[in-house]
């Protein structure tokens, strides 16, 4: 084994080598930086698998040969060789990503670059504090030095405030080491924490305040850190990147690590209070930014606040502690400086220029997975770092700590994916327009941005190696799922015929370990998925994007139905989350849908999250089952959180506002999946959470009565905000969200026809939902318009298309006899058994209100008045009718025989209400089912129906016989005979009176209210902004003003 | 109770009855109307009359296939809905193939023939015939709440969704009709049924003078014909649940024609005092007068 030493003799040796060069000997001096970087990785990795595969022990190193305090003492662990490993390979990746400029500056700068390396691995190593200040003090020169490089003017002025930010921590550091030393007599860091606490008292506790807040201020804590942002915004993104991912993300944190172990656990609370603030504040701040680099280093901000909150933390994380804090600290580290790498290939800097990217796959891949790790996504190591941080804090009952780590990770998470929402949809500036390219593509900065991507990837699977949970890579549907990257080449048609095969395949394989109720959530994901990937077909090219996102949806969506503990659990909820958002970001014009999207669904998460963590109380194997047997005073709370959680995706009402518009702007295939389809994982979710936690109190009111409150609520505002949409697809997203109500209030009922009703709704609303989307979408298509006003008397040129409409506005309505009615009358059943009545009412009125949009729906576009220029439409694609006819079959079969799908579930459940009654269930014998109230013979309604509709049907085509359609403007109205579709076709507006009836109710509250919200959030991001002024003087007040305040507040001594 | 052939024959002749009746009362009503203003009236075969001359006129024209559809979908929905409830209280030959469903099929049944005329309607282009269906929707919503609500509150009082034992319980004295033991509920229901028969103050859906009569405008001869029958049984039909949850039923016929009779007056009388309602009004009504006692009748039972 090579010893330690020669990272620092290699790097100090090499930067003094480079001086002697002649300035003419570029590539000399260039390879001899590389290969010095090498070497230094080298030995850095050589250490790591000494420790990590062989097990070694931590190795110390006396320089001059004797013990502290008279030989300077350096130490390699396991820690250290991670660090020094991240810290020399980024440096050796930015080396080779500004090698132009490295070039253009000659063998000084790669000097200085290599001294500034050295110098973080010194700080890394050292167990020293005054050795610590050296390394520090060579850090800030050579970043002084390196800032340099940038061709940006400011970066000179951003140099500037830097050092005098430096002289201001150095005189701290120095302080306090003196004082250090006078008290305790040693400058060995382990020789100082080993001395008695008492000796830490009085002056010495004041010395370690000095050296801690002066080692804490080279972590650019909020708000003393206006000149690293001056700096992240200026300097050359490949040494940002270094700045970030080397000094700040893991020298300086290191170093803060250490240092505690003077103060012990007094200090730990002010650590952690202060990266709590960073952390939040830095990511509130970044809302309001527009600078691409500024943002980043806005998050880095926030990141390295982050790691300190977890430093402050780990008086409690014990074992844990590397795994949590190595796993934020190196997903920050690759995400911010790739993400930093990438920015250097774009020319311009407001985050929306960073559109040029679309076109470029990899680079959104990249992208994608750097703000993954950012935001904590699975599979990433961030995310199973979170994972484990939550559950610890829950289970020691930090949760304000809890709180503000999820609030900061979902702000952080809405700027990153504002920003993907830039990349994907905003318009490009053409190239033509601008005098520079806008996007220079050098092979060797790609092969930085993609070695980072790669090791993202590789760290995600180690990380689900190194964690007690499963390795999410072994989930054979991920796998699936992310193996539709590899196959992006390929035309769709034959990506999606493996995606329907694949679906099928594993539904039929899995198919005997179900339980009736996974059967039909299981049947729903998987074949339905499957029916509505027919329509895919009609798409044409190589749909780049949309089979991995989907995929990856249909993946999470799988692995939730079969998930065992909450980890599962939540990684699959995670997973469907994430590739949902793609596929609605795919739509026209969904940018801003798909964002409200992924925040609400990130927040809902989260709230799991912290729902699952507070139950779980440390347990690292939490099953589902075991939700049962959470005590008395967590468990409502537990069931709270959850039950909102699982009520985003539902999009109850007061969570609803991000529905209508992701659901109508997804593309045509996309709308019937999310719809149909998605939003039965909160249904899921919902039925998992009562089944094992069933009735709870808080403060003595019952938690499923208000359930029963919002989904009856959910169902009349959304019925009847679904009345007043002039947007086809908007209507149909309101419908869902009463549909969804309907169902929620069926499972709040409790009891067995409760749930009954719920799963007929379940499997209602997917048949007849994707059905209506795939023919409304049709229609669009055809028209190119969702305006239903514009449209009208297409019945005659889209006849498939009407006949889905009308059999779904049947089914919807729940007039019998198609399957609709079965719900209604298991809910009037339901609700006898229940002791709740007030409740119902809103459901009463919901189900006529229904007839309204419903009937809305088929006339405005089918009937009526055709438009001039829709004379010549032709029907929707033969791909879009196909499913829908399935659709038709299937509702009809669901409607004559709902016993097939329903029987078994209905034996399924019985065991979960046994007390409520004796038999709460239906009877199922013969073609009768009868409940303890009524009865319903779906075969016999239809026989009659059929027969006497049949009679009078050929009884009328007897006598009229003779009848031929007459031309469209056959009729006389207002005196005259109209010939102008628009002004005879009666649909705009359609239900004015009763908007001036029931408008009232639908008066935006709940929109106002979150509009309100995040406005509030932009000002408040906008004003703390100004703060930074940009004057060095400033900043060096504000960092004595922060000095001062940490002082204040931890006044004990 | 199941399904044997005989109930055919039954079945129609049920229905003869009930056409036979509902032609003679459409009629008797028309009369009484006029001569509470002074005027002759029409004979009371007059609706015979109509309808036979309707049924022999033959058309050539049609605006497409759901506007041809639309009578049969109007009048499959009240000859199913009679066939759906059993007329005649303990008379095997007289409860039609209520087997096939309950109280909750006939009231969601009432939509199917709705939904069909309205669709039907649609397609003629008329744009009389959509500010019709616009209104009626508009004001069936609120018309049907108390409705629903009645019917809960007497499903929880009576314990069943099955019509014939909601009957059966009323049997045994006046005393024991829904009327007397539940009158919240019976007064909710009938001023939704005052919201459902066409007539003053909820008729704007037809509104003969402004959109001449509404969605049906553009139909004509046997079509019309079609329609005209069901506005025969379709009101009776109707009554036929109302009298039977509300008022101890009918154990045979004459008794069923003087009840369904006077349940139709009760809206006739309404009719003739109380001027047109606009929709939005009929809807503050129903929401602000009938609802509430609905949900006291929920609430008390």
């Amino acid at each position: 084994m090579v010893n330690v030493i020669f990272i620092i003799v290699i790097g100090l040796g090499a930067a003094f080598l480079l001086g002697l060069l002649r300035e003419k000997w570029r590539n000399t001096a260039y390879a001899l930086t590389l290969g010095s970087l090498l070497a230094m990785a080298w030995i850095a990795a050589r250490w790591l698998l000494f420790f990590a595969v062989d097990g070694g022990a931590t190795f110390e190193i006396f320089t001059a040969g004797t013990a502290p305090p008279f030989a300077i003492n350096l130490r390699m662990g396991i820690t250290e060789s991670v660090l020094l490993l991240l810290v020399i390979l980024s440096g050796l990746l930015s080396a080779i990503y500004m090698s132009k400029s490295l070039y253009r500056l000659g063998g000084r700068a790669m000097s200085v670059l290599l001294v500034f390396i050295m110098a973080l691995c010194g700080i890394i190593l050292t167990r020293d504090i005054f050795n610590l200040f050296v390394f520090f003090e060579l850090a800030v020169i050579a970043t002084a030095g390196l800032l340099l490089i940038s061709e940006n003017k400011q970066a000179l002025s951003a140099g500037f405030k830097y050092l005098i930010i430096s002289q201001l921590v150095s005189v701290f550091l120095l302080i306090g080491i003196i004082f250090t030393y006078h008290v305790s007599g040693t400058l060995n860091i382990d020789g100082i924490a080993g001395l008695s606490l008492d000796m830490m008292k009085g002056i010495g506790s004041l010395a370690f305040f000095f050296m801690l807040m002066a080692i804490l201020t080279e972590a650019k804590p909020f708000p003393a850190n206006g000149w690293a942002l001056d700096i992240y915004e200026s300097a050359h993104p490949a040494f940002s990147a270094l700045f970030s991912a080397a000094m700040a993300g893991s020298a300086a944190v290191y170093a803060v690590d250490k240092l505690l172990l003077i103060g012990g656990q007094q200090w730990l609370p002010v650590v952690t209070a202060i990266g709590l603030l960073s952390f939040v504040a830095a990511n509130l701040l970044a809302l309001s930014q527009t600078h691409d680099r500024r943002t980043l280093g806005y998050s880095s901000v926030g990141q390295v606040g982050l790691i300190l909150a977890i430093i402050g933390q780990r008086d409690i994380l014990g074992d844990s502690y590397l795994f949590i804090a190595g796993g934020i600290l190196i997903s920050h580290a690759v995400a911010k400086a790739g993400l930093y790498w990438i920015s250097g290939l774009i020319n311009q800097r407001h985050l929306t220029d960073w559109a040029v990217l679309r076109g470029h796959p990899l680079l959104i891949l990249a992208f994608v997975s750097f703000i993954a790790m950012l935001s904590g996504l699975p599979p990433f190591p961030s995310f199973y770092a979170k994972w484990e941080l939550v559950m610890i804090l829950a289970s020691e009952n930090r949760l304000w700590i809890l709180a503000f780590v999820l609030i900061g990770s979902l702000l952080e998470a809405s700027y990153l994916f504002r920003w993907f929402g830039y990349i994907i949809k905003r318009e490009r500036v053409q190239e033509e327009e601008s005098e520079s390219p806008l996007l220079s593509l050098a092979s060797h900065k790609l092969l930085v941005i993609f070695s980072a991507l790669a090791i993202s990837w590789g760290l995600a699977y180690l990380w689900g190696e190194l964690s007690a949970h499963d390795n999410l890579f072994y989930a054979l549907p991920l796998l699936f799922a992310l193996s539709f990257l590899l196959l992006e080449w390929l035309p769709a048609w034959v990506k999606n015929t493996l995606a329907i095969a694949g679906m099928v395949y594993y539904f039929v394989m899995s198919y005997s370990l179900y339980d009736p109720l996974q059967i039909i959530f299981a049947a729903i994901f998987l074949l339905g998925g499957a029916v509505i990937l027919l329509a895919s077909y009609h798409v044409h090219g190589r749909r780049m994007g949309f089979y991995p996102s989907a995929m990856l949806m249909f993946a999470g969506l799988t692995l939730l139905v079969v998930a065992e503990d909450s980890f599962q659990f939540f990684a699959a909820w995670e997973f469907l989350t994430i590739g949902s958002y793609f596929m609605i970001l795919r739509g026209k014009h969904s940018e801003p849908h798909a964002l409200s999207y992924i925040i609400f669904s990130l927040g809902g998460a989260f709230l799991i999250l912290a729902g699952f963590a507070l139950a779980a109380q440390g347990v690292t194997l939490f099953t589902l089952e075991s939700l049962a047997h959470v005590a008395a005073p967590i468990a409502p709370w537990v069931f709270l959180l959850l039950a909102i959680g699982f009520m985003t995706k539902t999009a109850a009402i007061g969570l609803h506002i991000w529905l209508p518009g992701a659901h109508a702007e997804a593309e045509t295939d996309v709308s019937p999946m999310v719809s149909g389809i998605l939003l039965k994982a909160g249904l899921f979710g919902i039925m998992m959470l009562l089944m094992n936690m069933g009735k709870q109190q808080l403060y003595g009111i019952e938690l499923t009565f208000i359930m029963l409150w919002i989904g009856a609520l959910s169902a009349f505002l959304g019925n009847l905000m679904a009345v007043f949409q002039e947007d086809a697809k908007r209507l149909l997203a309101y419908s869902s969200i009463g549909q969804m109500g309907y169902a929620l209030f069926g499972l709040a009922l409790m009891n067995q026809l409760g749930w009954l009703m719920a799963l007929m709704f379940v499997i209602n609303h997917y048949i007849y939902k994707s059905m209506l989307f795939l023919s409304v979408g049709g229609v669009a298509k055809r028209t190119g318009t969702r305006e239903m006003y514009k449209m009208g008397g297409l019945i005659a040129m889209m006849p498939f298309s009407f006949i889905a409409v009308l059999i779904g506005i049947i089914a919807v309505s729940g007039v019998p006899p198609l399957s609709g009615f079965g719900g209604r009358w298991v809910f009037y059943n339901a609700i006898l058994s229940s002791e709740y009545r007030l409740p119902m009412m809103l459901i009463f009125i919901s189900g006529p209100i229904a007839f309204l949009y419903l009937f809305r729906l088929i006339h405005t576009i089918f009937l009526g008045q055709l438009k001039d220029e829709h004379r010549q439409i032709k029907e929707a694609p033969f791909w879009i009718i196909l499913p829908q006819m399935i659709y038709v079959a299937a509702l009809m079969v669901f409607a004559v025989v709902p016993g097939l799908v329903l029987r078994k579930v209905d034996a399924y459940l019985s065991p979960f209400f046994a007390e409520t009654a004796a038999k709460s269930g239906l009877n199922w014998e013969g073609l009768t089912i009868t409940s303890n109230y009524g009865y319903w013979s779906p075969i016999p309604i239809m026989v009659i129906i059929a027969i006497i509709f049949g009679l009078l049907f050929v009884w009328l085509l007897f006598v009229n016989r003779k009848a031929q359609k007459v031309k469209q403007f056959n009729i006389v109205y207002s005196a005259e005979r109209p010939f102008r579709p628009e002004t005879t076709h009666f649909a705009w507006n359609f239900f004015a009176p009763y908007r001036k009836a029931m408008g009232f109710l639908i008066q935006p509250f709940v929109t106002r209210f979150w509009e309100t919200l995040t406005d509030f959030l932009h000002t408040v991001a906008d004003l703390f902004r100004r703060f930074y002024t940009g004057n060095g003087q400033t900043y060096a007040i504000q960092l004595l003003a922060f000095v001062v305040i940490v002082y204040l507040f931890r006044v004990e001594f | 109770m199941q399904f044997e052939w005989i109930q055919i024959p039954y079945a129609l002749l049920t229905l003869f009855i009930i056409i036979n009746f509902g032609l003679l009362m459409n009629a008797f009503v028309a009369k009484i109307g006029a001569r509470v203003g002074r005027r002759v009236g029409i004979p009371i075969y007059q609706n015979y009359i109509d309808l036979i001359k309707n049924y022999g006129l033959r058309s050539s024209i049609t605006h497409g296939v759901m506007f041809y559809l639309a009578p049969v979908f109007r009048l499959t929905g009240g000859v199913g809905l009679i066939m759906f409830v059993p007329t005649i209280y303990g008379s095997v030959m007289f409860s039609n193939f209520s087997f096939a469903g309950d109280l909750i099929l006939a009231l969601y049944f009432i939509f199917f023939g709705t939904l069909g005329m309205a669709l039907g309607a649609g397609e003629s282009g008329h744009p009389h015939a959509a500010i019709g269906v616009s209104r009626g929707l508009s004001q069936v919503t609120m018309a049907e709440l108390p409705l629903a609500l009645a019917v809960f509150s007497i499903a929880l009082q009576y314990n069943t969704l099955s019509v014939t034992e909601i009957v059966a319980a009323q049997q045994g004295g006046v005393l024991n009709w829904t009327l007397f033991t539940n009158p919240l509920a019976v007064a909710a229901a009938m001023l939704s049924f005052l919201g459902s028969v066409m007539r003053p103050p909820f008729d704007v859906v037809l509104a003969p003078q402004e959109i001449p009569i509404g969605p049906p405008t553009e139909y004509h001869s046997s079509y019309l014909a079609l329609m005209q029958t069901n506005r025969v049984i379709y009101p009776v039909a109707k009554m036929v649940i109302f009298m039977n949850l509300f008022f101890g039923g009918a154990d045979n016929w004459p008794v069923f024609f003087l009840k369904i009779f006077l349940i139709y007056m009760f809206a006739v009388f309404i009719g003739v005092v109380f001027p047109r309602f606009r929709v939005e009004q009929s809807i503050r009504w129903f929401l602000i007068w009938a609802v509430p006692i609905g949900i006291l009748a929920v609430l008390v039972v």
